[in-house]
C-alpha cells in the first residue's frame, strides 16, 4: 500500500486525530475539509483509503463516496466514519450493500478500530 | 284700571283670545273656588281625564277627581291652606288614572290667584318619568355589567385618578371602592412600572388609540402582586374631548400556567428535532478526546506530542460541554417569565448556535449580516429565543436538499424588524394565514404537533410585538418579526 490515504473531516481536530493514527503504520495522508475538496483530490491523485465523515459542509459524505465509486482506475476504499449514523443505520447497510462504501466507523472510536478497518481487506 | 281701557268687545276678544292660549298649552289648568268647586278648565284637562265640560265646571274636586287621589295626594288640604295662606304649592307629584286610559304621572301647582279663585295647574310627566326610569334601568344593568365581569374595569379622570374600580378589581387587588377614589392609578402598580403607567396616561390625553401592555398590580393587604394584561383606552366626551380612561385588567395567572405548560412541550418537541444534529457534533469532540486518550497511553511519544494531546481533550471536553450548555439554557429557560431588559442581537446568535448542528447536517448555510451588537427590547430571552428557535426550525425543514437561512436585524423608529428567510419550499397559497392558527402542520402525521408557530405568535403578542409570514410557492418563504424597541 504505497498509495496515500485521504481523510475528509471539516473538523480540523478529527483530522488532527485520524491523522496520527495512520501516521503511526507508516503511512502517508492527506488531509480535505470539505466534499469540494475531497472531490478534487480524488480526481488528482490515486488513494488507497479514503476516511470519509458523513456531514461535510458543502454535501453529504455518501455523494462523496458516490463519485468516488464512479472512478474507473485505482479506485479507493471507502470508510464513512459519523457521529451521526449508527452501524445499523439503513443508509450505513444500503451503501455497503451498493459498494459505495467498504465500512462503516462510529465516532467516538477506539485508534484500533480504525486501524482494523485498514488491515480488513 | 284695566278693564275700563277695553270696550265690550273687545274684551269679548280678549277672553276668547286667552281661552284659546289655555286651550293650547299642553298643562292641565283648573280654576277653583274656596268651596272647591271646580269654576273652568282647558281642554287638555278634559281630554286626559275623559270628561266633558258639562260634567266638570261647577262640581266639586271630589266629583272630579277620584277619591283615591284626593285620598292619597292630600290635594283638598294643599288648596285649603293655599286659600288661607295665600301661598302657593309648587311641584307635587301626583299619579292619575282615568278611566279607561293607563296611568299618568302628574307635577301640579296650586297657585291663589284672589282669595277666592286659584288655579290647579297639572303638568303631565308621565313620559318624562318613563325616561328617567329608563336611563335608570340602562345605568343599572350597565353598572351590574361592569360588576359582573370577571375583568378589572376601572376608569380614572384625565390625570390618572381612579375614579370607579369594580368588584373583580376590588377582589384581585382586595382594595374596596373607596379606598382607591380620587388615588392615582399608578400608586397601586408595580414600583418599576410607575414611570411607565404615568406616560400611558399622559398619552390617553392627546391619543384616540388603546394602549396595550402588561405589569404587576399590587395588593397591598397580602404585600404581593399579581401580573394582570392591561388595556387602557381614552373615554371621549360627546365631543370627542378626551375626559379620562378606561382601563381593563385581566389576571393572567391562569392563562401564564397553561402557556407554560404548552411551551415546554412544544420546546420538548423542538428538542427532538435538534437531537440528531447535536448527535453529531457532541460525538466529534468526543472522538477527538478518545483517541487523544489512547495515544497518550503509547510509552514512545514526545513530550510535545503529550501537551498536544492534553491540550486537544480539554478543548474538545470544553466544546461538547459548550454544546450541552445551549441546549440546557434552552430546555429550561421557559421557567423565567420576567420581563427584563434584553440584546435581541446576543439570543439571535445563541438560538442560530443551536441549530448550526441541524443546520449543517442538511447542507444550510446561514446568513447573519449583523451591522449592530446591541438592540434592546423589552422581553423574556428564553421565550424569544424559543420564537427564534422554532422559525429557525421550520426554515431548516423547509429545506431538506441545503439551502441558506438568512437572518436580517434593522430598526426603523421604535420597532426592530428581524426577517429570517429561507430558500425552502414555501408556504402553499392559502395556507399563508392559517400558519399561525393552533394544530395547522404540514408535516406528516407524528412528525409536528402543529403548535409551533401558534406558541411564537402567542409569545410576541406578549411582547407587544407582531409576526407574519410571506411567500411564494416553491420559492421559500420570510417571516417577519416586529418588536418594541426599549
Amino acid at each position: 500500500m504505497n498509495r496515500p490515504i485521504l481523510i475528509v473531516d471539516d473538523e480540523p481536530d478529527m483530522c488532527w486525530v485520524i491523522s496520527h493514527i495512520i501516521q503511526s503504520q507508516g503511512l502517508h495522508v492527506i488531509t480535505a475539509y470539505s466534499g469540494e475538496d475531497a472531490c478534487f483530490k480524488l480526481m488528482h491523485g490515486e488513494f488507497s483509503f479514503v476516511f470519509l465523515d458523513a456531514k461535510l459542509p458543502d454535501m453529504d459524505g455518501l455523494e462523496v463516496a458516490r463519485r468516488a465509486s464512479t472512478m474507473v482506475q485505482g479506485r479507493p476504499r471507502v470508510v464513512l466514519v459519523s457521529g451521526y449514523h449508527y452501524y445499523d443505520d439503513p443508509v450505513v447497510r444500503h451503501a455497503i450493500a451498493e459498494g459505495i462504501i467498504c465500512g462503516f466507523l462510529a465516532k467516538p472510536f477506539t485508534n484500533k478500530e480504525l486501524l482494523n478497518m485498514l488491515n480488513n481487506d | 284700571m284695566i278693564h275700563s281701557l277695553f270696550n265690550h268687545q273687545d274684551k269679548n276678544n280678549f277672553e276668547l283670545l286667552y281661552n284659546m292660549l289655555l286651550d293650547t298649552i299642553p298643562s292641565s289648568v283648573l280654576m277653583i273656588d274656596e268651596k272647591l268647586h271646580v269654576i273652568s278648565v282647558n281642554r287638555n284637562f278634559l281630554v286626559k281625564s275623559q270628561r266633558s265640560n258639562a260634567n266638570t265646571v261647577g262640581l266639586p274636586l271630589s266629583e272630579v277627581f277620584p277619591s283615591v287621589i284626593l285620598e292619597n295626594t292630600g290635594i283638598e288640604e294643599r288648596i285649603r291652606n293655599a286659600f288661607r295662606s295665600g301661598t302657593p304649592v309648587n311641584g307635587q307629584k301626583m299619579t292619575y288614572r282615568a278611566p279607561g286610559v293607563p296611568i299618568r304621572t302628574y307635577y301640579y301647582s296650586i297657585l291663589p290667584i284672589s282669595p277666592n279663585q286659584l288655579m290647579l295647574l297639572m303638568e303631565d310627566i308621565t313620559e318624562q318619568v318613563r325616561l328617567s326610569e329608563e336611563v335608570r334601568r340602562v345605568e343599572r344593568h350597565l353598572a351590574s355589567v361592569v360588576e359582573s365581569a370577571s375583568d378589572i374595569l376601572l376608569s380614572t379622570d384625565i390625570e390618572g385618578r381612579i375614579l370607579t374600580w369594580n368588584s373583580a378589581a376590588e377582589k384581585l387587588s382586595g382594595l374596596n371602592s373607596h379606598e382607591v377614589h380620587g388615588q392615582y392609578f399608578f400608586e397601586f402598580c408595580d414600583t418599576n412600572q410607575k414611570q411607565a403607567v404615568r406616560l400611558i396616561f399622559m398619552r390617553m390625553k392627546h391619543s384616540s388609540e388603546s394602549h396595550t401592555t402588561e405589569f404587576h398590580l399590587l395588593t397591598p393587604k397580602n404585600s404581593g402582586s399579581i401580573l394582570i394584561s392591561w388595556v387602557f383606552s381614552p373615554m371621549k366626551d360627546d365631543y370627542g374631548q378626551t375626559v379620562g380612561t378606561v382601563v381593563v385588567g385581566r389576571d393572567l395567572a391562569e392563562r401564564r400556567k397553561l402557556e407554560l405548560q404548552l411551551r415546554q412541550s412544544q420546546k420538548l418537541t423542538a428538542l427532538g428535532v435538534m437531537a440528531g444534529g447535536i448527535a453529531h457534533e457532541i460525538r466529534n469532540p468526543l472522538a477527538v478526546c478518545c483517541s487523544a486518550a489512547q495515544f497518550l497511553l503509547e510509552d514512545t511519544i514526545t513530550a510535545e506530542f503529550h501537551k498536544e494531546c492534553s491540550r486537544k481533550i480539554q478543548t474538545n471536553i470544553q466544546k461538547a460541554s459548550a454544546i450541552i450548555e445551549n441546549l440546557l439554557r434552552f430546555a429550561r429557560s421557559s421557567l423565567d417569565t420576567e420581563m427584563a431588559e434584553v440584546n435581541l442581537i446576543a439570543v439571535l446568535k445563541e438560538t442560530i448556535e443551536l441549530v448550526t448542528n441541524q443546520a449543517k447536517v442538511q447542507k444550510i448555510q446561514i446568513l447573519l449580516p449583523m451591522q449592530k451588537t446591541h438592540i434592546l427590547v423589552s422581553g423574556v430571552s428564553g421565550l424569544l429565543q424559543q420564537v427564534f428557535m422554532n422559525v429557525f426550525l421550520n426554515a431548516i425543514n423547509a429545506m431538506p436538499e441545503g439551502g441558506v437561512l438568512s437572518i436580517s436585524v434593522e430598526t426603523f423608529e421604535d420597532r426592530v424588524i428581524v426577517r429570517i428567510a429561507d430558500t425552502g419550499v414555501g408556504i402553499p397559497v392559502g395556507q399563508l394565514d392559517k400558519i399561525f392558527d393552533p394544530f395547522h402542520t404540514s408535516s406528516p402525521v407524528g412528525q409536528g404537533t402543529g403548535l409551533g408557530l401558534s406558541i411564537c405568535y402567542s409569545i410576541i403578542q406578549q411582547h407587544l410585538g407582531s409576526i407574519q409570514a410571506e411567500s411564494r410557492y416553491g420559492e421559500g418563504a420570510t417571516i417577519i418579526i416586529t418588536l418594541p424597541r426599549l
